[in-house]
């Protein structure tokens, strides 16, 4: 065991929305020719069949007016390129303009599907993603929207949807499933879901209902890192909305969502790893996982991979795709993924598919590192039980302060 | 050494007062939250005089909705179940030999 994982007493996720690895990272490929983002000439075709390349020109708001779609029909287009279900079908990723196109008003406005961020215009994440450890293969659970994907983060599996239905009641007593925190708090160890506030609320709707004891506010994680109160495992939840405080002043959403401002949400990343980062017990026993909890339609060039089949399968009625009854063996897209700790060394770029020593991520990591940290379990669902853990990325070396960045201009947000 | 001696970056400030947009047409992702939220009014144990009978379809906007969402999720964390917490160990490490975790069924 390293010395990184015999200090590590706190595990954070932060899970963020609707960016695909390209879209946020793909410019560091530039710096860092490890990190498996663009070249520069990617591109795919519009619907006058000219080739529409990839450009650093994402502006942080106004250029996704609609909603990307990233339902599962969506995503099928962007990732075969429209070709109709047929077994052993080709993953092309050249979909992604021609399922925009039927959301735009016109052609040219369909191109910004292929825009992403120059690195300096994001400069948190992409900072974290230099200074510590990035994924170049860590995959949404499902190739499909929000919930169902958050799913695998908090259970392991969707169990069986592809949608955003609100599913998890009926389904989870009958599968006798429980979430991470359950399986936490029945091992004698803490956990907690942070949502921003009361007015943005959590996606985990279900839970409220079923067992609130797991459910914090965001002023409740920074007092908690403040005082050392952390619990084992804290998962938070960034703003999903607009909205007054309760003295009157300005929130804006946090959460990347488009067409939310990007750079809120930048800045709310910064301030979560600031929390940890300033207390100096906490930070030298934390490790917080930045991740995204799909592509929101937007482009990544890498074909997602097959994987192990997740027990459910998702009927033609519920995939939308004439023919495709879904049996979970197919991940979603890339996701942008960033692991932070002072025991990770500086520029770790963990290799993904079709790479030397290439490992595959997916949303089932979560709770399967969880629960073979705390509980030293590798037990979960079947998916848990195939899932890459991330925690072998800690050292045996801490880095001193002067060698772990800090965002003051976050704290103060 | 401390946290004055970190390497610092700076955020990229930006105008939050013309970026806030309160009036924005709520997402399907909103949209699928209000929808989530109105069934757990009626799943949850809310007595049904402090419903909020709000009609979720005439909801439009990001500032409308977390009104909506703020008066429900308060309701649910007024009435829903909560169990006993957690024991907290000492420490966060595993614990020695087996765990008294409950195993979870296969899917």
């Amino acid at each position: 065991m390293s010395q990184g994982l015999d200090n590590l007493k706190h595990i954070v996720v932060l899970m963020m929305e609707n960016r695909s690895f390209d879209h946020m990272l793909g410019g560091l490929t530039q710096k860092n020719a490890k990190i498996n983002g663009l070249q520069g000439n990617e591109s795919n075709p519009d619907g006058n069949g000219d080739p529409v390349q990839v450009s650093p020109t994402a502006d942080y708001r106004g250029q996704l007016n609609h909603d990307p779609d990233h339902h599962f029909p969506g995503v099928d287009v962007q990732i075969y390129g429209g070709a109709a279900f047929a077994p052993g079908r080709t993953t092309t990723m050249d979909g992604f303009v021609k399922s925009y196109g039927t959301q735009s008003p016109n052609v040219d406005d369909s191109h910004a599907i292929m825009k992403y961020f120059a690195p300096q215009n994001i400069p948190v994440l992409t900072t974290l993603a230099t200074e510590y450890a990035v994924f170049n293969g860590w995959f949404s659970s499902i190739p499909g929207p929000t919930i169902c994907n958050r799913a695998f983060a908090h259970y392991g599996t969707s169990f069986g949807n592809v949608d955003m239905n609100l599913f998890l009641v009926s389904a989870a007593d009958k599968a006798k499933i429980p979430t991470i925190y359950q399986r936490l708090a029945a091992g004698g160890h803490s956990a907690k879901l942070y949502y921003y506030d009361q007015p943005s609320s959590t996606m985990e709707i279900v839970n409220l209902i079923t067992d609130q004891s797991f459910f914090g506010v965001f002023s409740d994680f920074v007092a908690d890192c403040k005082s050392g109160n952390l619990p084992d495992y804290s998962f938070v939840e960034p703003n999903y909305s607009d909205h007054p405080a309760p003295d009157g002043t300005r929130l804006l959403a946090t959460d990347q969502h488009p067409d939310h401002h990007v750079l809120a949400g930048d800045n709310f990343i910064g301030k979560v790893y600031d929390c940890i980062r300033i207390n100096p017990k906490l930070w030298q026993s934390t490790v917080l996982l930045i991740v995204y909890d799909e592509h929101g339609g937007l482009y990544d060039h890498v074909a997602p991979p097959d994987c192990q089949k997740d027990g459910f399968k998702a009927p033609e009625s519920a995939t939308g795709v004439p023919g495709l009854t879904f049996e979970f063996d197919r991940l979603g897209i890339r996701v942008p993924a960033v692991l932070v700790s002072p025991y990770i060394a500086r520029g770790t770029v963990v290799p993904g598919k079709g790479e030397a020593n290439g490992r595959i991520f997916e949303h089932a990591s979560i709770p399967a590192t969880v629960s073979k940290h705390f509980l030293g379990k590798d037990e979960g669902t079947v998916r848990e039980q195939n899932a890459e853990t991330f925690l072998d990325l800690l050292g045996d070396n801490l880095r001193p302060d002067n060698d772990c960045v800090f965002f003051p201009k976050a704290m103060k947000g | 050494m401390a946290i004055k001696d970190a390497p610092t970056v700076d955020t990229i400030d930006f105008d939050e007062a013309e970026a806030y947009n309160p009036d924005r047409p709520i997402s399907s992702l909103i949209r699928t939250q209000l929808l989530h939220l109105h069934h757990a009014e009626y799943l949850s144990k809310i007595p049904a005089k402090e419903r909020t009978n709000i009609n979720i379809n005439t909801l439009h906007t990001e500032g409308q909705a977390s009104e909506y969402i703020q008066q429900v999720t308060a309701l649910l964390h007024k009435y829903g179940k909560k169990s006993k917490p957690a024991r907290k160990k000492a420490s966060g490490k595993k614990p020695a030999g087996k765990s008294k975790a409950s195993s979870v069924a296969r899917a």
